[in-house]
Formats: structure tokens, sequence, C-alpha cells
């Protein structure tokens, strides 16, 4: 019934990945379309049902990423051990290529606030993000990525730069980096702050990832907020952007992430083959050679 | 309490309840008032729960109009605010509240529907075992059958409802468009749920079979359960009932029960 045959982990793949969504699960097992790999939710897959055993016949053909957004790993009342056990049967099942998660936090007092949500960045907060992200690579025994979230408010008392910050994490714990290019330019309008120095100032060799998705963009009052709603197509600026990421940092995996108002697959990988298409023009243009 | 604690306490209780006051003046504006920067937060706990629920409870969702789910959505969630990671396990305790909603008291079988879709969800979400055969109990001593305990398929749900809830099921399912009216006087049925290959399908079972697999599935033994068949037909075929069992690919384990263990040597 189960198929227990160990599939070599697949190597860094050559080209785009995308965001897998349940409603695309029957169309993708069908047709196997020419993506560069695949990541799914890791909370959706944790009942190891009918869901999670199509996952595992595709890995037969794509390189899996594991994208948790549960752990929670700002929250001061610390890592739910059962959520982790979890995280780690998963990997172990699954064996994706990539696992990450993110710079937030989404519970308190037993409450889970099924958000990414955002944290002031202090002394206190990055020694307790440290422990957390330690526990979690010593469970689940390898190198996860963290994620920069989309945020919409920022604490009085924060003292750190969030760029500052996640450079801190890498270097006291070894964990790589996911970069959100989407993330960043939504974080940068609603902040107010310059998205290169932003990148500029992330750790160029412990980037393993990028993400793409689309943004709304929202009246508000006499502002403007933006939020990150993956309900659309990457926008124009952040392809910018990502241009930049990417002459900076070299060609590394990359997503499209695409979550509510999901389009006909087709587009999704069309999506996907700008990315490819960027990477291969700004990567000729800078002469990189460390293409993944 | 750490500093840290301290905030997310607050942010919780904005989120949750509203209740900003202890939290407001740590919240830069940038240009915006910081409620509205608040409110991003809010709107996506709310939205995204309405939705989960949405998914989970499609046929109360047309039963009810998506107005009025809505609706009941957002006053189960500010009740019963999630206390687990996954999504797919949340809602457990919507069939419950509907129950007690006074606004759709007059839909009496509302209730009952969503326990149906509850249930479809967690098979949707189980995984799945080797079935045995029944060829695997042959080095038991035929003495030790009656103190059997089975282990059934984790999908495996069951459900008896006074109201028919399997054609108000079928009728308002996703894409139905079956325009039939539905007898509510017609009586009520007895479901069990399951994975079937990569789906989950429910039938109908007889009073008696549906006894024995309810009986086993909350862990009595084989006699209880033959037991419990025999009180609501006492024709009841119980070597038919166990191999249909086995047929199925129902049983994945036993034990047998404390008190029927051989001896230790």
């Amino acid at each position: 019934m189960n198929l227990h045959t160990k599939v070599v982990p697949h190597p860094m793949p050559a080209k785009a990945g995308i965001g897998l969504r349940a409603p695309h699960m029957a169309e993708i097992m069908a047709r196997r379309p020419e993506v560069g790999w695949l990541e799914v939710h890791a909370e959706n897959y944790m009942g190891h049902g009918p869901a999670f055993r199509a996952l595992e016949r595709l890995r037969a053909n794509y390189p899996l990423s594991l994208h948790g957004v549960g752990l929670s790993l700002g929250g001061a009342d610390g890592i739910d051990d059962a959520h982790l056990a979890r995280l780690k049967r998963l990997a172990d099942c699954l064996e994706p290529f990539l696992i990450s998660e993110h710079l937030s936090w989404s519970d308190v007092d037993g409450v889970y606030l099924n958000d990414l949500m955002p944290l002031p960045y202090t002394e206190e907060t990055l020694e307790l993000v440290v422990q957390h992200v330690d526990l979690v690579q010593a469970r689940l025994g390898r190198r996860i990525l963290i994620e920069n979230p989309s945020a919409y408010l920022r604490f009085r008392h924060s003292q750190i730069p969030e760029a500052e910050f996640l450079a801190n994490l890498t270097m006291r714990t070894g964990c790589g980096l996911l970069c959100d290019v989407n993330n960043i330019y939504v974080s940068a309008r609603n902040l107010a702050f310059d998205p290169l120095a932003y990148l500029a100032t992330l750790p160029a060799a412990a980037i393993g990832e990028f993400h793409l998705a689309g943004h709304q963009v929202n009246q508000l009052g006499e502002g403007v907020m933006l939020v990150d709603d993956h309900a659309s197509a990457v926008a124009e600026a952040v392809w910018t952007l990502h241009g930049e990421a990417l002459r900076r940092f070299g060609r590394r995996p990359t997503l499209i992430e695409w979550d509510s108002q999901l389009p006909a697959l087709a587009l999704l990988t069309a999506e996907a083959e700008k990315a490819d298409h960027l990477a291969t023009q700004l990567t000729l243009e800078t002469g990189d050679v460390q293409a993944a | 309490m750490s500093r840290l604690r301290e905030l997310q306490c607050g942010i919780g209780r904005a989120i949750l309840g509203k209740d900003e006051a202890s939290i407001i003046e740590a919240i830069t504006g940038d240009g915006l008032d910081p409620s509205a920067r608040l409110n991003v937060y809010r709107n996506h706990y709310s939205a995204s729960l309405g939705e989960a629920l949405k998914a989970t409870f499609p046929v109360v969702c047309r039963l009810v109009d998506p107005k009025f789910f809505a609706y009941a959505a957002s006053e189960f969630i500010k009740a019963s605010p999630p206390r687990q990671v996954c999504l797919f396990e949340y809602g457990e305790d919507f069939p419950d509240f509907l129950a007690g909603f006074p606004a759709c008291a007059s839909l009496a079988y509302l209730p009952d529907v969503a326990r149906l879709e509850w249930l479809i969800n967690a098979a949707l979400h189980s995984p799945a075992q080797d079935p045995l055969e029944a060829g695997d109990l042959a080095h038991l001593d035929s003495a030790d059958y009656p103190g059997l305990i089975f282990a059934l398929q984790p999908s495996l749900r069951l459900i008896e409802s006074v109201w028919p809830i399997d054609r108000i099921w079928h009728l308002n399912r996703p894409g139905a468009a079956d325009e039939s009216t539905i007898d509510l006087a017609a009586g009520g049925c007895r479901l069990e749920i399951r994975q079937l290959g990569e789906d989950v399908i429910f039938r109908g079972l007889e009073a008696s079979d549906f006894a024995l697999r309810a009986a086993l599935t909350s862990g009595r033994t084989l006699e209880a359960a033959i037991g419990a068949a025999l009180a609501l037909n006492p024709e009841f075929d119980s070597a038919h009932g166990l191999r249909r069992l086995f047929a199925e690919g129902l049983v994945v384990g036993f034990t047998l029960a404390p008190s029927r263990q051989p001896a230790q040597e």
C-alpha cells in the first residue's frame, strides 16, 4: 500500500519551482508539468492521508521542499514539542531538499493565531529565536532556512534592523535564509525602509532560497498598506527587486507562491519560467557561474 | 513574565478580543493609525479561519447560505479560537456550536450534517494501514476469539442520526445539481465513513452491523461487539459480519483483552 522505497534526495534544482496547493494536485499528478521543484506547507500533510500519499509519489519526479508555517520560532511560550515531532516525521518520510520556517510567532497561551505574527527585534528576541532554531535543527538533524516575514507594523522598542537580526541569527545558529523578495518589498513599503539596503545587509552565503509572490495594494486613510496575500501574479516592482537580489546573491532555488484565487496551473508555471528567464539573463550579465 | 511574552499576550488579546489598550503604545504609526496596522492581522485571523471552516463544512455552508455561514463561523471563531497548529484539525466542535446557536435552531438536522462533514474531514486526514487477512488469526486458539480486540483502519468513522443526513449531504454537496426534495420524516441513518483508495466514501449500515463496528472502534472485545449486534438482531450472522470486516480491509491489528491473555510462562 504505502511505498517505502527510499528515493535519493534530489540535488539542487536548476529550474524555479511552484508552491503545490491542493486544487492543483490532481493535474500535477496527471500531467507532471516541467517545473523545477515543488514546495508544500508542511502542516497540510501532517495527517498522512491521501494528500500525503500523493506527495510521496510526486517526490519521485520532483525535488520537494517543506515549508513550515506553525513552529512559532519567536513564540515566548516555546516550541510545541509534539508539533516538532510531527514535522520530523514528515521530513523523515519525504526527505525534502529544503526545510524552511519563518521569523515570526503564532501562538500564545495555547491559542494559535494562524498567522505569522511580527516580533520586536531585540537582544531578548534574538536569544530566544537562536535557542529555538538550535533546538529545531538539532531535532531535525539538518540545517533549516528562515524566511523574512511580511510586516504591517513595527514595535517601538525594536532596536535591530530585521536584515541585521537575520544575519546575526545565521551566524549564531548556522541556519540559512529564505529570502522572500515580495515580503521585503511589502515590508519596505509598509514600514518605510530601503529594500536595497536590506538586501545589502543579508549575508549572501546564507541565502538558500528565494520566494516570489503577488501582493495587494490597499488604500488606508491617507496612506497605503500592501498586503502579502499571494493572490495574484508577481508585481513588476518585485521582479525588479528580485533582479537586484539575483545580481547580489546569484542564482538560488526560486519559488512562485500563489495561495488564494489560484490561477490555472499553466499560469503558475509561466511565472516560474519567467523567474528562470530573469535568472539566466542576469547571471549571464554578471558572469555568475555558481548557478545552482 | 518576560517582556516578549507580555507583548505577545497583549497582541493575542488584541487579535482575539479587540482589547488593544495594553499594546497600542508599543506600535509605531509611521504615518498610519497603529490600530489600522493591527487590523491587518485581525482581518487575516478571522478571514483565514472562516475560509478553513467553509472548506471543511461546504454542505452546511450551502444549506444556510454563505452569508449566514460567515456569520456563524465568525461567532464560532470568537467562542472557540484554534488550539491546534494544523488547520485541518480546527472545527471539531463547530457541530456542537451550531446545535446551540439560536439563529439556526429551526434547522434541527444541521448539527448532524456538520458532524458528518467533520468525520469526512477527519477520515481524509487519517493514515491508511496495511490490512490483515483472516488467515493472520490462524495461529490463535479459537478459545481466544471472544477476547480479541481489533484495531480498525484509522480513517473509519461511524455516525448515527435521526435525520436522513446521507441524502441531505448528497443533494447539497459541492457541485450537486439535483433539485429533488428530501422528506425529513423519512427517518434517520447509520453511516460508516472511511477512506477507499484515495477517496473518502460513506454508506449506510444495518443496525446490527453498525453496532458491531461501533463496539469494535470503541475498543470493545469481539465477544462484546457480537453481543451488541445480536441484541439488535438475534439473527445476526456474526461469522459473516466478521468476514466482511476482513474482506473490506478494515482490520489492521489485534490484541487480546487483558483478562484473556494467556499466563506468561
